[in-house]
């Protein structure tokens, strides 16, 4: 067995330096990411006339912080309605997508299939067309289902992005998955199906919850179709809401607009967060160490 | 890449030879079987897309090829006529470069940094839970929005950036020569919008990093360590390779997105000052739908298509084909 | 395939022509009792109207049209609901609800004009146009360029917004200019006054300003985008050279190049800020500094237009106009709800904190809602005389539209700013403007 070619040093002091070169490593990261986050945030609490001085130092308050951009969210717009709905909207999403690109990926991953490939490839290749053309089209099929200006719609037709990119993604995480531990189960009478739910799938849990994650927020990203297939403001997904609704011509309710979008963002990352650890703990830094 | 159990000794690795006798053996049940279950599996995913997506794909295809406008979108054929006017503009010219520019450079830096992250964060540490929410929120946040952020520091008089840089001294005060304009300076207004997309992307790029690293299972890596792999053996040829296909369909559709991405350029420039950010999209849309000329806009965002076609597949062929 | 070929022989009949044959007699009587004050009629009730507009640049002003809109449902028992979105967004709404054939029974165009693109599928408003004439006096002469297609009223317009000079009076008075007259004034406060740490600044990017601000800059200097057919360029002038030349000596001398960033409330920020001496915008920006620096406000003025060498002034409105869809479901409530609304013309006007200009000549008695009384502002109620729309003197056509979004104007003055040759950039320009109207014409 090799031994480890390094000096004996105490079990202390090593995890010491390893921490302090991490965080050193992390340090640009945290900047780049958080600095604007906590700028947002910082402007989310602030008062109008407190954004506009160059005189001060601008991360901090100088007037009192104020909840006034809150208010103006909760009591002034639907912003209620619009975290129901986006909620509803990436949950049904979310689901669409799982029940059809789990299967999919597997089948692609695993099973030679003849032609299975093109029709894969044919999948992807919708993303070739830029939503500033397919929102057209598609808005004919959203009237014909007799959907136009309810979220529905949006339920409708974000898997149509969510899907390929899943069934792509799970499919890598599943051929990650050494054959054997299927086999094992199989042998153990297990069938196809249930080697996939019983074995593959628990293993390929950080990719099915990555999917997942992916499915929120690619439903987050979205403003066109949105824009184009819901006008009713009681109707509307977070980021339609607050950034047709907040911006008025030239005013921008920046505190308001920043709120509105910290609100949905951080839950989700914070909900990442807590899946992945909850599922994967053990197996992270083994790879490395 | 057949030869995945790279291990220093070959056929030493226990796990590794199982798997290549799983490749041979596995199939049990008869192929006609297996045909039936794979496409009903298939099946839901590709109805799903093709009914919705289908018919409307040809359609903008064909819109691309004829002289639609908004408002009478039944319009003649013109064959490639729209291409060849978009060629004829310099505007289109700038544009195309600039897309080029914009999707290379940022998808090298998000990869770059993605990856780097995605190692940092998958190493235990003291408070990693946390220092993990935080940076995947520039992810999270609505783009709609978040731009919204940046627009208001790149501000040409109130950004916070400047404020900074010339607290510290490395630039003058507001009206000297020095002060930046993020959004006006062409190169710097370029880097600007492309920085904005690296922000947001390269958490994206780590969380799928991390995904697959931490999906390679611990026994491959394990015995490859009791073979006396050193750390960089380890990684080229056991974790690369295993992660490799999450890796590039992270990247593929990274870059099928950041190519069709409109909204971080037409928030913050829309394409200003004189063509200095514009990209096809913003292009596409301003004149298919801002200004109505809808073949026109339909050719220009589908200008890459025969270039991105064949390479799409052949790298998700490439991507399928391989056995681990 | 035909539709084209009816394009092209319609063209050819000349606009005037149309506008005699058409007008009378489509729609018929019910209309025109309809824009009285009198109730809606029975048939209304129980209905509803849906009607889709812009965010409105003074937030009050869509706080008193949903009101109104409700009150007027209320009243003839019409579920009214009014959706808004930012101007630069509804192109993209507007697309989708045809592609759909549903969607909102009145909408609203704004910022981008697409009567020329619709018209087809828009309900012919002719005899409401003529009807609204007879009542409140002659439309604006280049109201027509926003709502007519060959002499049919596709569109009633609605309002249009005057982008003035806003000016700091105590700042021109300590460099001894006094109020400004002409472009040249303008040019010598900047320069005096960017030595004091008081630049100008108009938008040299791609946004609304740009478009608006450089376009009455050339209007002034006597330029012409198109002939007054709107079919043929004639943008290829000394006129348009000299605009240029003046503008880059503009920017040399009187802005810093922040003015490359700018987007449309940049400069409502450069002026309420207290830095710019003076700016070219809506007066948005002269209630932002209103409302957030009064100091700064106390000395900032307001002058409707200032002169080109040859004398002319020329201001480039932004218009809003009314259309109805076809396939609307409601298209009788939305022209009694159009009527209603110029009916109410003076509250709007003073909703609007004097921002929503008319189109119709008898809405100019003085004084008028939200300017007449503010000494400042008042010097706006002659508005009308001098407002041009983008395309002048052509109409807002298609391609006129397209020359619009895709910024190729203030490209030109932004190229020649940053030191281009004229030349070089009248060429680029040109070639460009030249593709999009050459297009438009084999369509």
């Amino acid at each position: 067995m090799p031994a480890r070619p390094r000096a004996p040093r105490s079990p202390r002091t090593k995890a010491l330096r390893r921490h302090a070169a991490l965080y050193l490593g992390l340090v640009p990261f945290l900047l780049i990411a958080v600095f604007p986050v906590f700028w947002m945030a910082v402007t989310a609490v602030k008062q109008e006339s407190d954004l506009y001085r160059m005189d001060v130092v601008p991360f901090w308050f100088h007037l009192p912080p104020t909840w006034k951009n809150f208010d103006l969210l909760f009591h002034r717009t639907s912003y209620r309605d619009w975290i129901v709905n986006t909620a509803a909207i990436s949950f049904w999403v979310s689901l669409i997508t799982l029940l059809t690109a789990v299967p999919a990926g597997y089948a692609l991953a695993r099973l030679r299939l003849p032609f299975a490939e093109n029709l894969g490839i044919g999948i992807f290749l919708t993303y070739l067309v830029p939503a500033i053309i397919l929102f057209i089209p598609l808005a004919r099929v959203v009237s014909t289902l007799d959907l136009q200006d309810r979220w529905w719609s949006l339920v409708v037709v974000y898997p149509t992005f969510t899907i390929p990119f899943c069934t792509w993604l799970l499919m890598g995480f599943f051929k990650t998955v050494p054959f054997e531990i299927e086999e094992a189960a199989m042998v153990d009478g297990c069938g196809q199906v249930g080697a996939l739910l019983r074995v593959v799938l628990p293993v390929s849990l950080p990719g099915v919850i990555t999917a997942v994650i992916f499915s929120f927020t690619l439903s987050m990203q979205d403003f066109l179709y949105s824009l184009a297939f819901v006008s009713i403001s009681e109707q509307k997904p977070v980021p339609l809401g607050v950034a047709t609704e907040l911006i008025r011509g030239d005013v921008f309710f920046w505190g308001s607009l920043m709120a509105g979008a910290l609100l949905v963002g951080v839950p989700v990352a914070i909900l990442y967060n807590l899946f992945l650890d909850k599922f994967i703990t053990g197996i992270t830094g083994a790879a490395l160490k | 890449m057949a030869e995945v159990p790279g291990a220093p000794t070959p056929g030493t690795c226990p796990v590794a030879v199982g798997e290549r006798v799983g490749v041979r053996f596995r199939w049990r049940a008869p192929a006609a079987r297996r045909c039936l279950l794979g496409y009903a599996l298939l099946a839901p995913a590709v109805l799903y897309v093709g009914a919705l997506v289908g018919v409307p794909f040809l359609f903008s295809l064909y819109l691309a090829m004829s002289d639609a406008t908004v408002g009478d979108p039944v319009a003649g054929f013109v064959g490639l006529e729209n291409f060849r006017a978009a060629l004829e503009s310099t505007t289109f010219h700038v544009a195309l470069r600039n897309t080029v520019v914009f999707t290379v450079g940022a998808g090298v830096l998000k990869g770059l940094l993605g990856t780097t992250l995605a190692f940092l964060l998958v190493q235990p540490f003291v408070g990693r839970r946390v220092v993990r929410a935080l940076v995947v929120i520039p992810f999270t946040l609505p783009i709609a929005i978040s731009v919204l952020g940046w627009k208001w520091m790149f501000d040409s008089q109130f950004s916070v950036l400047n404020w900074a840089l010339s607290r510290v001294g490395l630039i003058g005060g507001y009206g000297s020569p020095d002060w930046p304009v993020w959004l006006g300076q062409p190169s710097l207004a370029l880097a600007s919008v492309m920085f904005v997309n690296v922000w947001r992307g390269f958490p994206f790029t780590a969380i799928v990093l991390m995904a697959g690293l931490t999906s390679v299972p611990t026994e491959i890596i394990d015995s490859a360590r009791v073979d006396g792999a050193s750390f960089l053996q380890r990684f080229r040829k056991i974790i690369v390779p295993m992660i490799a296909p999450i890796l590039f369909i992270g990247a593929a559709f990274d870059t099928v997105f950041t190519l069709s991405d409109l909204s971080i350029v037409y928030l913050l420039t829309n394409g200003g000052p004189d063509g200095a950010t514009e990209i096809l999209p913003t292009l596409a849309y301003n004149t298919g739908i801002r200004a109505g000329a809808l073949g026109r806009g339909a050719a220009i965002s589908l200008f890459l298509f025969p270039l991105l076609l064949p390479a799409m597949v052949l790298l998700l062929r490439t991507l399928r084909r391989r056995q681990y | 395939m035909s539709d084209a070929q009816t394009v092209r022989t319609d063209l050819a009949i000349g606009r005037r022509g149309f506008l005699k044959a058409t007008g009378a007699g489509i729609a018929g009587g019910g209309l025109l009792t309809a824009v009285g004050a009198r109730r809606a009629p029975a048939q209304l009730k129980g209905t509803s109207l849906r009607m889709l507009m812009w965010s409105h640049f003074v937030p009050a002003y869509d706080a008193w049209l949903d009101d109104f809109a409700r009150k007027w449902g209320e009243k003839n028992g019409v579920r009214v609901r009014v959706d808004h979105i930012p101007h630069l967004e509804l192109p993209a709404r507007w697309a989708a609800e045809f592609a759909a054939g549903a969607g909102h029974d009145l909408i609203q165009f704004a910022g981008q004009i697409f009567t020329g693109q619709y018209y087809r599928h828009l309900v012919d408003l002719s005899d409401l146009a003529a009807a609204l004439e007879k009542k409140y006096g002659k439309w604006m002469e280049n109201a027509r360029s926003a709502a007519q297609v060959r002499g049919v009223w596709y569109g009633i317009p609605d309002f249009y917004i005057a982008i003035p000079v806003l000016w700091r009076k105590d700042l021109f008075d300590s460099v001894g200019v006094g109020e400004p007259k002409t472009w040249e004034d303008l040019r010598k406060a900047g320069r005096l006054l960017k030595a004091r740490g008081h630049p100008t600044g108009m938008q040299f990017s791609h946004c609304n300003d740009a478009n608006h601000n450089w376009r009455a800059l050339l209007y002034c200097f006597g330029a012409k985008e198109t002939d007054p057919s709107g079919e043929n360029i004639a943008l290829d002038s000394r006129e348009t050279r000299e605009a240029l030349r003046f503008a880059k000596a503009l920017f040399d001398e009187g802005m810093t190049p922040e003015v490359f960033s700018w987007d449309d409330a940049s400069d409502n920020r450069f002026l309420a800020s207290g830095v710019g001496c003076w700016i070219h915008d809506a007066i948005s920006a002269f209630r932002t500094t209103q409302d957030t620096n009064p100091r700064v406000f106390k000395d900032t003025y307001c002058v409707p237009e200032v002169a080109g060498p040859g004398g002319q002034k020329w201001n480039v409105g932004e218009p809003n106009v009314w259309a109805i869809w076809k396939f609307g479901k409601n298209p009788q409530a939305a022209r009694d709800f159009i009527a209603a609304l110029v009916d109410h013309q003076k509250e709007a006007m003073e909703a609007s904190r004097g921002y929503n200009m008319p189109f119709l000549r008898d809405h100019y008695r003085k004084p008028m809602p939200g300017l007449g009384n503010d000494p400042k502002l008042a010097v706006l109620q002659e508005q009308d005389r001098i407002t041009a729309f983008f395309g002048y003197p052509g109409l807002m056509s298609p391609p006129a539209q397209e020359v619009l979004t895709t910024f190729v104007i203030p490209d030109m003055f932004t190229r020649v700013a940053r030191g281009a040759a004229i030349e070089d950039v009248m060429k680029w320009g040109l070639g460009e403007i030249r593709r999009i109207y050459a297009k438009h014409r084999a369509a």
